[in-house]
């Protein structure tokens, strides 16, 4: 009896531990879901570092004179906002780039002249942070971003204008006419010299577009409480955006083209992303890019750039011709990410979460022969899948520049 | 562990450049070791090779200045200068220009690395005899 109670009071005691122990890894478990652990890695301190810090300065353009010019950001940002830019007085830069939409449109591609155009065959990209990209456009067809603006201004299906009508619109109106001579010193130029008014006008919106740089997001908190060595706030990442973040920089490889603080290495890549736009047609991404980007006149080698070395345009200038730039496309900032769907540069993904599935499943006979040999389909699980979703919803800015608030009137300098 | 203390990248490039030096052959007049320089040869040429800036930023356009160093009867008329990611299967997205310099030196402009990773130099000299391909291993962070 004795060694049977013995043994029922040593099971007895043995289910009492296991049970205790049981209490001990709930109570730790939840602790765990409330409190995300904070002991990263220096291989992974070293990753998150790398996207920061932001916000990033927007350096001077060398080749737009007006860059960081007060005045010439306030012609541009009127610009950017006037419908009389396009001769049919129905569309501005911001009827496609709205504020409300992180300035892009919503659309899988752009409907830039009205419903009276035909589709564009791209997808409208927003324009925060556009200052710290050096090619502009899905293709890079653009080594500035004043000429970049250029294109839109004279593309038959958007605004449509001409450079006599821009020249015609800065002289007719009396402040777009003060802050245009304040910028640059002189009067709009006349009729014969309508080209310098576009470009100056092109150069006034780009000189604006460059202070529009968003926010930091709870990302960047998170990397700024590394930084320091704040535990209690690096604690208050989400802990599925930190999950998603492990994947990010880890099975995703994700870190390799989205780099550094914009996310984007500025480059382009193939990923198995269907180009064909229409049965006949193609869009040749990057291939075209480069061709177009050559024969601009408006390119930074040409006789309108501001910078009399030329040495911003050492990349136009060294830019490889090569087959497999066919089927590339412009690796997009991940910054504001949520806020711009849909994806790609047709916008043929409507959410992140089909994002996330296209690497997911990646078909990779769909890659172009000399695509990304990188690429392999990342075979994620529904969970992965998701914190992958809320790590990039985490690079939403929590603040943004009030794009709309209007420059105060134009008094024209030197007038007394 | 909140703060972790990153490699110094050009010091640890700077070992393995040691290493490597002094496993090269000795037979080659110039092409010497030191601060900076990258170094690669064939069992015909050598090769050394100094980056501007010394560490090559990811996205940015860097150049080089070359000296090759050809063993005694080996002349190289030429050089031409590639690089590309090996694992990835793609080069660089510019074209370097290669100017001569002087005698046996070189210099390359346009490179940019624009991922990061481990990137390959592929120099070739051209010799009367043919092309002596020298590769260089560099990790862009």
């Amino acid at each position: 009896m004795l060694r049977a109670a013995g043994l029922n009071a040593a099971a007895l005691l043995a289910r009492g531990l296991v049970f205790l122990a049981r209490g001990l890894v709930f109570l730790a478990a939840g602790a765990a879901a409330q409190t995300p652990p904070v002991d990263y890695s220096p291989g992974e301190i070293r990753s998150i570092q790398s996207h920061g810090p932001w916000p990033q300065p927007v350096l001077r353009d060398p080749s737009n004179r007006a860059s960081g010019n007060a005045d010439a950001i306030a012609l541009g940002q009127a610009l950017f906002f006037d419908t009389r830019l396009s001769p049919r007085g129905d569309l501005s830069c911001a009827g496609c780039h709205l504020p409300e939409r992180a300035l892009t449109d919503g659309r899988d591609r752009a409907q830039g002249g009205g419903a009276s155009k035909p589709r564009l065959d791209r997808n409208t990209q927003g324009l925060w942070n556009a200052g710290l990209g050096r090619w502009f456009g899905w293709d890079g067809g653009s080594d500035s971003l004043w000429s970049f603006s250029i294109r839109p201004i004279l593309h038959p299906d958007e605004l449509g204008a001409s450079a006599a009508h821009v020249a015609r619109l800065l002289r007719s109106d009396a402040a777009l006419a003060c802050r245009y001579a304040n910028a640059y010193g002189r009067a709009v130029p006349p009729e014969a010299a309508a080209e310098t008014a576009l470009v100056d006008a092109a150069k006034a919106l780009a000189a604006y577009l460059e202070t529009l740089v968003s926010g930091k997001s709870a990302f960047d908190e998170l990397r700024d409480a590394l930084a320091r060595g704040d535990a209690a706030a690096a604690a208050r990442y989400p802990a599925d955006a930190r999950r998603g973040l492990a994947l990010f920089a880890g099975k995703g490889q994700c870190g390799l083209c989205h780099f550094g603080p914009n996310f984007s290495n500025g480059e382009f890549h193939n990923i198995g992303m269907p180009h064909l736009v229409e049965p006949g047609r193609v869009d040749p991404g990057r291939h075209g890019g480069i061709r177009r980007v050559r024969a601009d006149k408006y390119n930074l080698l040409g006789e309108f750039s501001d910078d009399a070395t030329r040495a911003s345009g050492s990349r136009t200038l060294h830019l490889a011709e090569n087959h497999a730039s066919y089927g590339q496309f412009k690796v997009p900032s991940l910054r504001n990410v949520e806020l711009t769907a849909p994806y790609m540069h047709d916008g043929r993904l409507a959410s992140l979460r089909d994002v996330v599935r296209h690497y997911s499943e990646l078909n990779e006979d769909r890659l172009h022969q000399d695509g990304e040999a990188l690429l392999k389909p990342l075979r994620l699980s529904e969970q992965e899948s998701e914190d992958l979703v809320a790590f990039l919803r985490t690079l939403t800015s929590r603040s943004f520049p009030d794009v709309n608030a209007a420059p105060g009137p134009c008094k024209r300098r030197g007038q007394g | 562990m909140m703060r972790a203390k990153l490699p110094a990248p050009g010091a640890l490039r700077g070992l393995a450049l040691a290493a490597l030096a002094a496993a090269s052959p000795a037979a080659y007049a110039a092409c010497d070791a030191g601060p900076g320089v990258l170094r690669g040869s064939t069992p015909r040429v050598a090769l050394a090779f100094r980056t501007t800036p010394p560490v090559i930023k990811v996205g940015e356009l860097f150049s080089l200045q070359a000296e090759v160093c050809p063993q005694d009867g080996v002349s190289v008329t030429g050089l031409k200068v590639d690089a590309g990611m090996p694992a990835h299967k793609h080069g660089m997205n510019y074209q370097p220009r290669v100017s001569h310099t002087g005698p046996g030196t070189y210099t390359a402009t346009g490179l940019m690395f624009h991922m990061p990773g481990q990137w390959q130099f592929t120099f070739d000299a051209e010799t009367p005899a043919g092309r002596e391909r020298i590769r260089v291993d560099y990790t862009a962070e």
